[in-house]
């Protein structure tokens, strides 16, 4: 036999696909199953969250530390005056169960509701708001997270896009680490429902409470103004919180709706 | 936003300069090939056809490590959720493996034939979560050189 040396025609060991193609085909399919795998999970968590009532809520979250690194707040006399005002719009929202709060200092302007009836206030909002009927409504507005039971809906979604993300993907793969960066999207949009309905809930609390709705646009026109060249457009859609200039066209469509006076902010107090 | 924004630049980055740098080993693959036709490296025990008497024998190895790009460690990653043919790494392996031969040919260029050739196959992160995805292909064999000297392909 004698040898006759030749190279094959083409290379038959390698997939001739384009990988684009393949990756567009495999990435869409897999954000497709991913996305209604986490809305359906996501309704059932919505169903499950009316079935746990405040005591179990408050029982389970008792003795979480939620780990705020930040030093306490000084003021006891600031601490009762929020107290006041916050036990106050409780009555209006009629909350079913108690809520403890405290502030700490902190440079962020915000405030959060945590499970277990919790509220926090940054520090940094006293600064924002100028009147106590704007301060009032970013109160009423995490009140409203706890009417609307957000807080529990959050914390259950955050568990399933772990599970899914875990169960799929391992704990620390890069395709994890691409899908959760692309999940925020869908996370995000839904988060704004809650805030735009933690709205409404805080501008009907803000006129029981003081019998008109001035200042409920205060504290977002003011951080307006702060975010002024920053307003990226598509920003938003990636944003938890809607819009500002979004929330306040709402909180004005609301009011006009609903017929809710516009009276004299009270002066905060130190 | 900004995680998005860098795994999808490493992406766009990972693709573009590993198809590049693919291209270009193929292309160097495919010359190099053409010029080491007249050195056959078989896997049989005994020398193809009749080369005469043998004067020397040796070991020859060729290795190579090569690593896969970010676009196709994604890829793949996708691909492992779905199963399938795991594309992006058969090209990985297929110029791997062609490379190392190469090599080891490289290794000898006076002989007369390689027999004996096997190739083993190693990857270099065991399969942890982070580790860069590089495989290791290590050919070898047995040189023979007959006593007509067979020219040179060395500066090739």
């Amino acid at each position: 036999m004698k040898y006759e040396p030749a190279l094959p025609p083409h290379n038959d060991n390698i997939s001739h696909h384009h990988p684009l193609r393949e990756f567009f085909l495999l990435i869409s399919g897999i954000l497709v199953f991913l996305v209604l795998a986490f809305w359906s999970l996501g309704m059932l968590v919505d169903v499950a969250v009316d079935y746990i009532p405040p005591e179990k809520e408050a029982q389970l979250f008792a003795k979480v530390d939620f780990n705020l690194e930040f030093p306490s707040g000084d003021s006891s006399h600031r601490q009762a005056f929020l107290k006041t005002l916050m036990d106050g719009l409780g009555r209006c929202i009629n909350l079913p169960f108690p809520i403890t709060m405290t502030v700490i200092e902190s440079d962020q302007a915000n405030a959060i509701a945590l499970p277990g009836g919790k509220v926090v206030v940054f520090s940094k909002i006293f600064d924002f708001v100028q009147s106590e009927n704007g301060l009032a409504f970013v109160l009423a507005h995490e009140l409203g997270h706890f009417k609307n039971r957000d807080h529990l809906r959050g914390l259950g979604r955050g568990f399933v896009l772990a599970a899914l993300s875990t169960v799929l993907l391992g704990a620390n793969s890069d395709v994890s680490q691409m899908l959760a960066s692309t999940s925020e999207f869908q996370g995000a949009q839904y988060s704004q429902s809650r805030e735009s309905q933690a709205d409404r809930t805080a501008l009907h609390a803000l006129n029981c409470y003081y019998g008109h709705v001035g200042g409920a646009t205060e504290l977002f026109e003011v951080l307006q103004e702060q975010e002024g060249q920053w307003d990226l457009s598509m920003w938003h859609y990636f944003s938890s919180h809607p819009e500002l200039q979004a929330r306040i066209d709402d909180l004005h469509r609301w009011r006009e709706e609903n017929n809710f006076p516009v009276g004299t902010t009270k002066t905060l107090k130190d | 936003m900004t995680q998005l924004t860098i795994v999808c630049s490493l992406i766009v980055l990972g693709y573009i300069f590993g198809k590049w740098a693919e291209n270009r080993h193929f292309r160097s693959i495919h010359e190099r090939e053409e010029k080491f036709l007249p050195l056959p490296a078989t896997s049989s025990k005994k020398p193809i056809g009749d080369i005469g008497p043998i004067i020397r024998a040796e070991l020859v190895t060729g290795s190579v490590v090569i690593s896969v790009d970010y676009f196709k460690r994604i890829l793949a990653g996708l691909r492992n959720i779905v199963g399938g043919p795991l594309q992006p790494y058969e090209t990985l392996l297929d110029r791997a493996r062609r490379e190392a031969i190469l090599r080891l040919k490289e290794n000898c260029p006076r002989a007369t034939q390689v027999i004996n050739l096997r190739i083993e196959t190693s990857s270099i992160s065991k399969g942890e979560g982070n580790a860069i995805g590089s495989v290791e292909v290590l050919a070898f064999g047995t040189a023979l050189y007959g006593e007509e000297t067979q020219p040179s392909y060395s500066g090739i």
